[in-house]
């Protein structure tokens, strides 16, 4: 019966974790939004419970509007980067198995418009990057949401590997907070790993 | 509540008098007074709350603010609605890829760039304006707060943009929007009466209402063919709908409209000659919204009007590349190829046409076409990965 209750006990504590937002401290982290990825980040940050794809987690320094970094982990061919809220009237569009690097930053581009009402995006800068040696894109954008319409800005780095698609990105208002913690994401994106 | 007795009366004169008294009366507009001020404290609240979104707007990244496009706007209402009627109001451009206006009650009115790129002439984007002037004239906002705040009829409200935007939006959106004002069935009615009246009182043709819903169930029926489900045209109007189901609507504009003066010029050229140095971002807009059949619906609807031009045909090129079956990427290299002999001399169509044909495994042609457009745009933003591209 003892052990009952704590097993009960401990499924409850488990659970509760997953449930809610969590510490991320400093060292390796495997499996990162359910996938190969993994990150040794040398800060804490928070990982928030909320789930907006089956293979995406947010990790955030003071809160998802105001620094948030989403992991893409290994999306396959045919399924959408975020959890589609209205699949019939407003479906997103998908990832496919002959995209080129420059299809990863407009995939993200018509996903935030379709999803997120975001009516302005523009990319900015592309270039080669590598992804834990995989050969992907390095870009940049900036764009306004229409819940509040604060300009953003934001840095993204992906690649497909085995048909699946890796992306990382990282977004801020463009004023004070996207230049505060850019570095902090550049290291933390050095240490990833597949 | 003296504006809405009006057209009551207005409406009641059409149904019971003889037709020669009607057919006056089509031009009899309701009176109005300048600089009207809100008159009781629901009125008040009402007109606080307008002010409010108004400087939401005033101030918004997405207000369309370069070259003349709000000054074209509000020409147009002016001429529709008579200058003296359009002194007091205020229209922003607004670009958002979905097909609405809305005037609010403080006399602002807002005009997405979604409908700016389906209204195909000058006359279609009046007879919109004039029904949403018409809504602000008989202060409907205000007898729709009231009647909300009866809750008895809270029905009328509880219902999604469905009718005026023909995009579908979700319930996230919908919120995301935030106040855009919608009416009740019997409102949008006495809107679209008083609307065919400012028509025909300004000489546009009168059938130009009832062309705008044709065309928007089209589109809405091509939207869903595109995504592989039945067209959903409701032909009656639904419990929860606010507004009328379009094809009773389309239907009873045309026939109100068969009652007046047929009318003289739509000013087609003059609508293309305002949109035009917009038309490329608008549909860029649309081409990202992944729909596919209403994208294709509006290109072909707009080339009805132009003939395929270069902009068009590089929106159909950007429209194929991104659903990008191999059918699709071999239609997208045949358009922009097709663009650039109809005149679009962007460089970005190089890349594109570039990019289209590498995803389609033809390799060579594709380097070609992504270097001519590095020869030509080598400062480019993407030009480091284009370059990657071609050492692959």
């Amino acid at each position: 019966m003892r052990y009952a209750i704590l097993i009960t006990a401990l499924l409850g504590m488990s659970s509760s974790a997953c449930l809610a937002n969590a510490l991320i401290s400093p060292g390796p982290h495997a499996a990162i939004a359910q996938s190969r990825l993994s990150a040794t980040p040398d800060g804490e940050w928070n990982r928030l419970s909320r789930r907006d794809g089956k293979n995406v987690e947010l990790w955030t320094l003071d809160g998802d509007a105001l620094n948030k970094v989403t992991f893409f982990g290994g999306i396959p061919v045919g399924r959408p980067l975020l959890r589609e809220v209205d699949k019939k009237n407003r479906p997103l569009p998908k990832v496919t198995s002959n995209m080129l690097i420059t299809d990863i930053p407009a995939l993200l581009e018509s996903t935030y418009r379709s999803q997120f009402a975001v009516n302005q995006l523009q990319i900015e800068t592309q270039e080669p990057a590598l992804l834990d040696g995989n050969k992907g894109i390095r870009f940049t954008y900036a764009f306004a949401r229409a819940d509040d319409e604060v300009l953003r800005k934001g840095e993204g780095i992906g690649a497909i590997v085995g048909g699946q698609l890796y992306l990382v990105t990282y977004e801020a208002p463009s004023l004070y907070f996207f230049d505060k913690d850019l570095e902090k994401f550049h290291r933390l994106i050095a240490t990833l790993k597949l | 509540m003296k504006a809405l007795a009006l057209a009551m009366a207005v409406l009641a004169g059409f149904a019971t008098l003889e037709p020669v008294r009607a057919a006056e009366d089509a031009f009899r507009l309701p009176p109005y007074a300048h600089a009207y001020e809100p008159q009781n404290v629901d009125e008040r609240g009402l007109w606080m709350e307008a002010d409010e979104r108004e400087r939401q707007i005033r101030d918004s990244a997405l207000r369309i603010r370069d070259g003349n496009l709000e000054a074209y706007l509000r020409d147009v209402l002016c001429r529709e609605v008579g200058q003296d009627r359009c002194l007091g109001v205020r229209v922003y451009a607004m670009e958002i890829p979905m097909f609405n206006a809305a005037m609010m009650a403080n006399g602002s009115m807002e005009v997405w760039s979604g409908l700016l790129l389906r209204v195909r002439t000058e006359a279609e984007l009046a007879a919109i304006l004039g029904h949403e002037f018409a809504h602000f004239e008989l202060r409907h906002s205000l007898n729709g707060f009231k009647n909300k705040r009866g809750a008895s009829d809270a029905m009328a409200w509880i219902s999604v943009l469905g009718g005026i935007s023909n995009t579908p939006v979700g319930g996230a959106n919908l919120s995301l929007l935030g106040s855009v004002y919608r009416f009740g069935r019997d409102q949008e009615s006495q809107a679209d009466l008083l609307g065919l009246k400012y028509l025909a009182n300004s000489g546009y043709p009168a059938n130009s209402a009832s062309q705008v819903w044709q065309t928007l169930m089209a589109e809405e029926d091509a939207s869903a063919l595109g995504r592989k489900q039945r067209p959903r045209q409701k032909y009656t109007a639904g419990f929860f709908d606010t507004h009328p189901a379009s094809f009773e609507r389309a239907a009873r504009l045309a026939q109100e409209a068969a009652k007046l003066p047929v009318g003289g010029d739509a000013r087609t050229k003059e609508y293309q000659q305002a949109i035009a140095p917009y038309l490329p971002r608008f549909l860029s807009a649309q081409v990202k919204l992944n729909d596919f059949g209403g994208s294709e619906y509006i290109l072909s609807n707009l080339s009805q009007r132009s003939g395929w031009t270069g902009d068009l045909l590089f929106a159909r090129a950007e429209l194929h590349r991104a659903r990008a079956t191999p059918r699709d990427l071999q239609l997208a290299s045949q358009f922009y190829r097709e663009a650039k002999t109809a005149g679009y001399s962007n460089p970005d169509l190089d890349r594109n046409l570039g990019l289209s044909l590498l995803r389609n495994g033809q390799t060579e042609e594709g380097r070609a076409a992504l270097s001519s457009y590095l020869a030509a745009y080598p400062e480019a933003s993407d030009a480091k990965a284009i370059n990657a591209l071609l050492g692959n």
